[in-house]
């Protein structure tokens, strides 16, 4: 329209990674103070107890990410991921194939997921209420199918999949990689992934704009509901058994990785890396406290303090932006 | 305990004429822009003082440093012949600096009342005396000549409304200094001109008033001195007699433009879009079309249905009956992505409820509608997003930093250009654009006009909005009066007198149609 220029473009910042390496470098260091006051940190045993502690967390913090950027909540994660090992188990058990069992069980997730976004869309419910009720109700239908009792799964290659290792890495940490690869490029290189993220930020603009929001929030709940999902095949691997009570508080440990890496709860602030790099800096103040003899009590003060504190710093850093 | 009605009028009677508060030197740098460079200025008690410029001259950093919002990075503020610090919003206001703010920033789901009485409660024993609050707002209110009730919930009121009750908020707090942003850009002229009575009779009591408006003919019915800004630069100070529109156009964006109102003619095309007997909930029975090459203008007041009507036909909201017909051929517009697959675009009123994702980037708003285009079945190419958004701030002249700033850091003006240049990139036949110049500044304005002419020249049609007469008037080759859901009257271009189309609109004869429109 005119000739005037244009301010010159300053070299940007991808802020988001440089976030990112802040985070990696207080995991880096929480791991050499760890190797330093403890004896038994960096052995080889304990990374990997400690690589799989973190996994599971991670994977539902990826899917809580999603929700949490449409500017949503997932509360019924953990209970997703108790119900998933009653389902995965009862399949094994009665002899389906364990690819179809685990099929099944992921089904079953997003089955979970399409009615959260149902009740989001149709019934105009607030995502809070919605997940909160099934978050409840889930355990209830879990400890109706097994009566209250355990299930335990008689497959021992399917159990001794968590407990193995690929190229001296755990299995389950591998489990993080194929979810997370996938997700980053979902979120941070597709289309879906931008329209997450104006949904997030202001739906009405969003849909003026011919962004198809319904779909773009059920998109985001069936996705949170596969991961969990997911996670509990992972769990009934891991524990060998189906039970609708595990997992309990997981969904606020998700919720808690995700903040701590750098996503906003008002929407439309969020990375992949992010809350994967926040459930392993959580999981090495779990493995470290235990390693230091640290009262199991003040662990979850530590974490609650380290919440505070993170996202205390992030707001700064955004503020002074 | 109670207020008292000294508490209500509690303006100590200033002397009239004598400085209440200088800035001195007072400068204000962000990191990579000098948004305010050393303004020196008085303003004197019981004056109203009008200050005037483009977006980005530097109006809402003045505002920000004299509310205390923003810390100053040097300079002094002199206030009553002491030096402020201003550091912060309380500060101001203990003084007795207020701002009443273009967007209504009260509470929505409170009442009236307490909203007026925010912060200054009225109780007793630590009981709100909530009917006492009610009858004392209401007192107020009456005594302000607004005709408006004290008890209902405040988000039930129209945004006018709202903005009135802001301002009688303002006046109930010993203030002084007051500061009007843009206080008219969702006003009907009836709330308009109770505003102006409102803000008249603060000045008898000897109130500072600070004025900030890009309508000219509100600044020359109300302002006695009016200052003009100009990329961060206070460029002059005038007396209201003695100056005229085109000298502060001119001081404002250092050109004089013969003509803002930009207008091409074409010879129109064949028919786009026509309605017919449409209705739906705030409309009814509204038929039109709009062919390839010409400007359809819907003028009326605020709430008379032409929103509802384009956002319908937009497919934001259900008809309940009548049709559409596309080009000659009856559709169904379920959802705004039919919409946009036939080739309608909207640009809605609001850039910050509608239009924009704020605190995203730039460029991301910028690329939101075509983001499907611009990727495979998978990926986004990351080099024509780039190339796109590029392309557009260059072509618009936005002005940001880079693509990567929020869409939240712009000004307004600017704000409303991504709101355009989204469409422009995407492409459209049908062109909407609702209320494009709502505080936006003459320059920017200018733009947008020749930016329809680009657009007609290229065969579209254009459906525009307008609340602000002489904006339809001179722009549309058809000129439609809606008046409560009712399309009442049909125009050519410039057919009939602003007197006339303002008639239609109103229909009621006995109001009275103060000041220039």
């Amino acid at each position: 329209m005119s000739t005037e220029a244009v301010p010159a473009e300053k070299p940007k910042r991808n802020y988001n990674a440089l976030f990112g390496l802040t985070l990696l470098a207080l995991l880096v260091l929480l791991w050499v103070i760890l190797s330093l006051a403890t004896s038994s940190f960096a052995s080889a045993n304990n990374i990997s107890n400690l690589l799989r502690q973190g996994s599971m967390i991670a994977i539902l913090a990826v899917g809580q990410t999603f929700v949490i950027i449409t500017g949503g909540i997932d509360l019924s994660v953990g209970a997703v991921v108790g119900f998933a090992t009653v389902i995965a188990a009862m399949l094994i058990n009665a002899g389906l194939p364990v690819f179809l069992a685990i099929l099944v069980t992921l089904l079953v997730g997003v089955a979970i997921g399409l009615f959260h976004g149902f009740g989001i869309v149709k019934m105009g419910l607030p995502p809070f209420i919605i997940t909160l009720a099934t978050l409840t109700s889930l355990r209830g239908i879990g400890l109706l199918m097994t009566n209250g009792n355990s299930i335990s799964i008689n497959n021992d290659a399917f159990q001794e999949f968590s407990r193995n290792s690929f190229l001296g890495v755990p299995n389950l940490f591998w489990m993080v990689i194929l979810v997370g690869i996938p997700a980053y490029i979902f979120l941070h290189h597709s289309r879906w992934g931008r329209y997450l993220f104006s949904v997030g930020s202001n739906a009405e603009a969003s849909r003026l704009s011919g962004v198809n929001v319904q779909r773009t929030i059920y998109m985001a709940y069936t996705l949170s509901g596969l991961c969990a999902a997911f996670v509990g095949v992972l769990l009934a691997s891991r524990i060998g058994i189906g039970n609708p009570t595990q997992a309990e508080g997981w969904e606020l440990q998700a919720i808690a990785s995700s903040v701590i890496g750098g996503t906003s709860l008002f929407g439309a602030v969020g990375s992949v890396h992010g809350p994967l790099l926040g459930a392993f800096i959580l999981a090495t103040i779990n493995n470290g406290a235990n390693l230091l003899n640290v009262n199991a009590f003040w662990q979850r003060i530590i974490t609650g303090a380290l919440i505070i504190i993170i996202v205390y710093f992030d707001g700064l850093r955004r503020r002074g932006k | 305990m109670t207020s008292t009605a000294q508490e209500l009028h509690p303006h100590p009677v200033l002397e009239p004429g004598r400085t209440i508060l200088e800035l001195r030197g007072l400068e204000k740098r962000y990191p990579g822009t000098h948004a305010l460079k050393p303004v020196n200025l008085a303003f004197k008690s019981g004056e109203i003082h009008a200050i005037v410029g483009e977006n980005g001259a530097g109006k809402s950093t003045l505002i920000k440093l004299l509310t205390g919002v923003m810390p100053r990075t040097s300079g002094d503020v002199i206030w009553e012949g002491k030096p402020a610090a201003l550091a912060t919003p309380h500060e101001a206001m203990a003084l007795g600096i207020n701002a009443v703010h273009q967007e209504v920033v009260l509470c929505r789901h409170l009442t009236v009342a307490a909203n007026m009485f925010l912060g200054e409660e009225n109780s007793r024993f630590g009981i709100l005396q909530q009917r006492a609050m009610v009858k004392e707002a209401q007192k107020i209110i009456d005594d302000l000549g607004f005709d408006l009730p004290a008890h209902v919930v405040l988000g039930d009121l129209t945004i006018g409304q709202q903005q009135l009750i802001a301002a009688a908020r303002a006046t109930v707090r010993g203030t002084k200094f007051l500061i009007f942003d843009e206080p008219t850009a969702y006003l009907t002229r009836k709330e308009a001109d109770q505003l102006f009575t409102l803000i008249r009779r603060l000045k008898g009591e000897g109130v500072t008033i600070i004025y900030i408006s890009h309508r000219m003919e509100e600044v020359f019915e109300l302002a006695d001195r009016v200052s003009v800004l100009r990329d961060g630069t206070l460029v002059g100070t005038r007396n209201i007699s003695e100056t005229n529109d085109a000298e502060l156009v001119k001081l404002m964006i250092n050109r004089s433009i013969e003509q803002i109102y930009h207008k091409e003619h074409f010879t129109p095309g064949a028919a786009i879009i026509e309605a017919r007997g449409l209705s739906g909930k705030g409309f009814e029975n509204v038929s039109m079309t709009v062919r390839a090459g010409e400007i359809v203008g819907l003028y009326g007041l605020i709430g008379a249905g032409r929103s509802e009507f384009v956002t319908t036909l937009y497919g934001r909201h259900r008809k309940s009956a009548g049709q559409i017909l596309w080009e000659g051929k009856e559709v169904q517009v379920n959802s705004e992505h039919d919409a946009i697959k036939l080739g309608m675009a909207l640009a809605p009123e609001s850039r910050r409820d509608q239009g924009l994702c704020l605190n995203l980037p730039v460029g991301f708003n910028l690329n939101l509608p075509i983001y499907k285009r611009i990727s495979n079945n998978l990926l986004i190419s990351g080099s024509q997003e780039k190339t796109q958004a590029d392309r557009q701030i260059a072509d618009l002249r936005i002005k940001t930093p880079t693509r990567n700033a929020l869409a939240s850091s712009l000004s307004g003006g600017n704000q409303q250009k991504i709101v355009i240049g989204k469409w422009l990139a995407h492409g459209a036949k049908l062109f909407i654009f609702d209320e494009p110049t709502v505080g936006v500044d003459v320059g920017t304005k200018a733009e947008i006009y020749r930016l329809f002419g680009a657009l007609l020249s290229k065969g579209a049609g254009i459906i525009l909005i307008s609340s602000y007469l002489p904006e339809v008037y001179e722009l549309a080759d058809t000129l439609h009066v809606f008046r409560r859901g009712k399309l009442v009257a049909t125009h050519g271009f410039r057919t009939a007198d602003h007197e006339e189309i303002l008639t239609q609109a109103l229909a009621e004869k006995q109001e009275k149609l103060g000041g220039k429109i």
